[in-house]
């Protein structure tokens, strides 16, 4: 593997060439990808929502946005601008400390979890070595700030619409760290990019959908119980719950739930992407058609294409599973409650345990093709 | 001192101030509700000193487990059974109050003198940061086989009891008597809807 | 042992099947993707509503005898006829008529029986107020005539479905002088005509 383009490298190389001291630039450069990272993170759920709008009206034959900005571009930052700026309402009987704590303790966990999405070999927040673990153990926190606004409410749907949101976020979370753990057992390491570097050489036939067909499923049906998509969206059912436990919610705390669902959504399809796509490799290897041209790994502008390359890909990915998400929700019905809780515990878990088991055998006998 | 001790203390104290008041709020307030949120901060909080103590992976391991499913479950038991009663005023709390704080101030001498007559002894081998998952996992495996398995176990036999008191049909005794539960029969109006005569 | 065997299988059968029936919904759904969008962007434009459209009703005072028919073939006795028996002329004067279209549900049936045809449907179906007793339409208001979507400079009219031609679904930007599809009904009437004589 080639080092790739080493960004914070460079930057603290340019600042000391400038006069500062090592540690300053460090200190200088910390908040840098964390603030892109929240930045991209925002940018990608407004394009997401956009998306949602426009690719749902066309599966219904209908237009979409349309005239807010060219094909209604502008649509999702009209909508942020009027969340802004409405006025923000704390029901009286309510409580206002959790009211007010209970969006932040959902967003907030979701956006933590960016600092481990490999979008290149070195363009990551941190390579952690327990990575994917902690978007795991992140994701677990989410249910207790929507217990929090489901009781702070004080509105019966709110509290079941909060319940009914921490029993699915629960039941779903254990085949998904079940079918993540078959892929942490196939490339040895928790770390995403260790994960994904597992799967390059090969190019798209190196990929883990290949290797864990059942385990991109479970996964993908995980997913989108725990982003409360629309064949799981339970706790915000509209006919039975109102809207759950946004019941109450108005204004720039609406706006957070919101938020968080989103980017929760773009992560779990990055996630997804990084997991069982190849996550920034390319389907034909960038290596082997470097090889093939006769040009060397190193050349500066190569490895600038190969950056941008893997960038585009990974969103790529992640948006063609987003996408794949706004189809499913106009395809499926809504299930009941304990359909849901049926296919969580009988019918994911034994799967995903199944899945597991499997990995281990396949990876003691064939140790080549299942990370040995 | 360099940057990144200076970042170390701070979030040292702030994490260890934390946890205090959190966990005071937990024992002191009132409001149940208030209290398992609380529990929740004094479990990150732990967790925060644990990153402080390079081991990632035992702080991701502390929120999930105890901020992810056991405060989660607390939350759960509280707000199922939510019966929000005044305390009865009892006579005589004072007693029990003294008898409190006598066992609670004997627990904390006995625990300052453990604290104070330990030897502490820093660990000369280097800190196993990244390293630390093998380990656990090694220890897992050898010579904490045992432990390991025996809480396996515990959590099983929490398994079964929980389906066994979930499927009560199962138990021969609540069988018998079982009620019907009817709604009393509103008296019915015996005067049709208007005095028109059917057409 | 082969019963359990049997029940896992059976499973496994039921989810595959399950899987079959979510990708074929998923391909209908992509399918629908590629197909045109038939939007009508409402207030700008508006589809003409068909001949035989219920829509709100128009009632001519003069025509009525006050015979309440209409109240009675309402399935909720709705039309309210106010009238009183003149004496001198041994006949039913009509005071006031009333419907209230917040209740009424389009039926046409007083419409289908009035004896002097002076119930009738029109084309219009924009009742919103902002208050629902605004609906409570009395024979002045019933005796309006709507506008007709046609002659509104507003608004661009668009033809129905039933009114396009055959095996176009696009309303927007149709040649000039295209033709429904199948007869007209005076088409069918002359050529009825012809057979008999």
């Amino acid at each position: 593997m080639n080092p790739g383009i080493d960004l914070q490298g460079s930057f603290i190389q340019i600042l000391t060439d400038f006069g500062l001291s090592a540690g300053a630039a460090k200190v200088l450069w910390l908040p840098l990808p964390m603030l892109l990272m929240l930045i991209s993170a925002t940018v990608g759920v407004l394009v997401t929502t956009w998306l949602e709008r426009k690719i749902s009206a066309a599966a219904q034959q209908r237009i979409g946005p349309e005239f807010a900005g060219p094909l209604g571009t502008l649509i999702p930052v009209a909508d942020g601008l009027k969340l802004l700026v409405k006025e923000d309402i704390i029901p009286a009987k309510a409580d206002p400390w959790l009211f007010t704590l209970g969006p932040t303790l959902v967003v907030v966990p979701v956006f933590l979890s960016y600092l481990i999405v490999p979008f290149g070999q070195n363009l990551l927040v941190t390579d952690l070595s327990i990575g994917i673990f902690l978007w795991i153990a992140l994701s677990s926190i989410a249910p207790i700030g929507l217990l929090m606004s489901g009781y702070a409410s004080n509105n019966k749907y709110a509290l079941l619409g909060g319940l009914r949101a921490a029993a699915q976020s629960i039941s779903y979370e254990l085949p998904l760290a079940l079918s993540v753990l078959a892929v942490v057992m196939m490339s040895n390491s928790l770390s995403t990019v260790d994960i994904v570097n597992q799967q390059a050489g090969y190019g798209i036939l190196g990929w883990n959908v290949w290797r864990q067909p059942l385990g991109f499923l479970i996964f993908w049906i995980a997913a989108l119980a725990e982003c409360e998509r629309l064949p799981f969206d339970l706790p915000e059912a509209e006919e039975e719950l109102v809207a759950g436990y946004q019941t109450e919610y108005a204004g720039m705390k609406f706006a957070l739930f919101y938020l968080g669902s989103y980017v929760n959504l773009v992560l779990s399809a990055l996630l997804f992407a990084v997991l069982y796509l190849g996550g920034w490799s390319f389907p034909i290897p960038v290596e082997a058609i470097a090889a093939w041209l006769n040009i060397s790994e190193t050349t500066p502008w190569l490895q600038v294409v190969t950056g941008t390359l893997g960038i585009v890909m990974t969103v790529f990915k992640a948006y063609l599973l987003v996408f794949l998400a706004i189809l499913l929700r106009w395809t499926v019905p809504r299930v009941r409650i304990d359909q849901l809780l049926d296919l969580g515990w009988k019918f994911l878990l034994p799967v995903s345990l199944v899945n597991l088991l499997l990995t281990a055998a396949l990876k003691l006998a064939f140790p080549v093709a299942f990370g040995g | 001192m360099n940057i990144a001790d200076g970042v170390q203390v701070v979030s040292f104290a702030v994490l260890a101030l934390m946890m205090l008041g959190a966990a005071l709020g937990v024992v002191l307030l009132n409001n149940i509700v208030y209290s398992a949120f609380l529990l929740g901060l004094v479990f990150i909080s732990i967790s925060g000193l644990y990153i402080l103590l390079n081991a990632g992976f035992v702080a991701a391991a502390q929120v999930l487990i105890y901020v992810g499913a056991v405060n989660v479950l607390i939350l759960f038991g509280i707000m199922l059974v939510n019966k929000r009663q005044p305390f009865a005023p009892v006579r005589s709390a004072w007693l029990s109050k003294v008898a409190t704080a006598v066992v609670c101030l004997g627990i904390f001498a006995l625990l300052g003198t453990m604290v104070l007559a330990t030897p502490w002894q820093l660990s000369t081998e280097a800190i196993a940061g990244d390293g630390a998952l093998v380990k656990i996992g090694l220890h897992f495996f050898s010579d904490f086989l045992l432990p390991f398995e025996l809480a396996s176990v515990l959590l099983l036999m929490a398994l079964i009891g929980a389906i066994v008191l979930a499927r009560r049909e199962y138990l021969p005794d609540e069988l018998e008597e079982e009620t019907v539960l009817t709604l009393p029969e509103r008296p019915r109006e015996l005067t049709s809807s208007g005095s028109r005569s059917n057409p | 042992m082969l019963k359990f065997l049997k029940q896992v299988s059976d499973y496994t059968k039921e989810a595959v099947q399950a899987a079959k029936y979510i990708g074929q919904g998923l391909s209908v759904t992509f399918d629908h993707m590629q197909r045109r969008p038939i939007t009508v962007q409402y207030p700008y434009e508006k589809l003409i509503p068909s001949e035989r459209f219920r829509g709100r009703i128009h009632f001519e005072f003069d025509k009525c005898i006050a015979c309440e028919v209409c109240v009675r073939v309402c399935p909720i006795n709705l039309p309210v006829v106010d009238w009183e028996f003149n004496k001198e002329t041994k006949k039913k004067k009509l005071n006031h008529y009333s419907i209230d279209f917040g209740v009424c549900i389009f039926c046409g049936n007083c419409v289908e029986y009035c004896p002097t045809n002076c119930l009738s449907m029109t084309e219009e179906y924009e009742l919103s107020t902002y208050d629902r007793h605004e609906l409570n339409y009395d024979n002045v208001a019933l005796g309006r005539l709507p506008y007709k979507v046609t002659q509104d400079p507003m608004v661009t009219p668009l033809r129905e479905l039933g009114y396009l031609p055959q095996g176009v679904l696009e309303p927007h930007d149709l040649p000039a002088g295209s033709r429904r599809a199948g007869k007209l009904p005076e088409e069918i009437l002359e050529e009825m005509e012809a057979s008999k004589s």
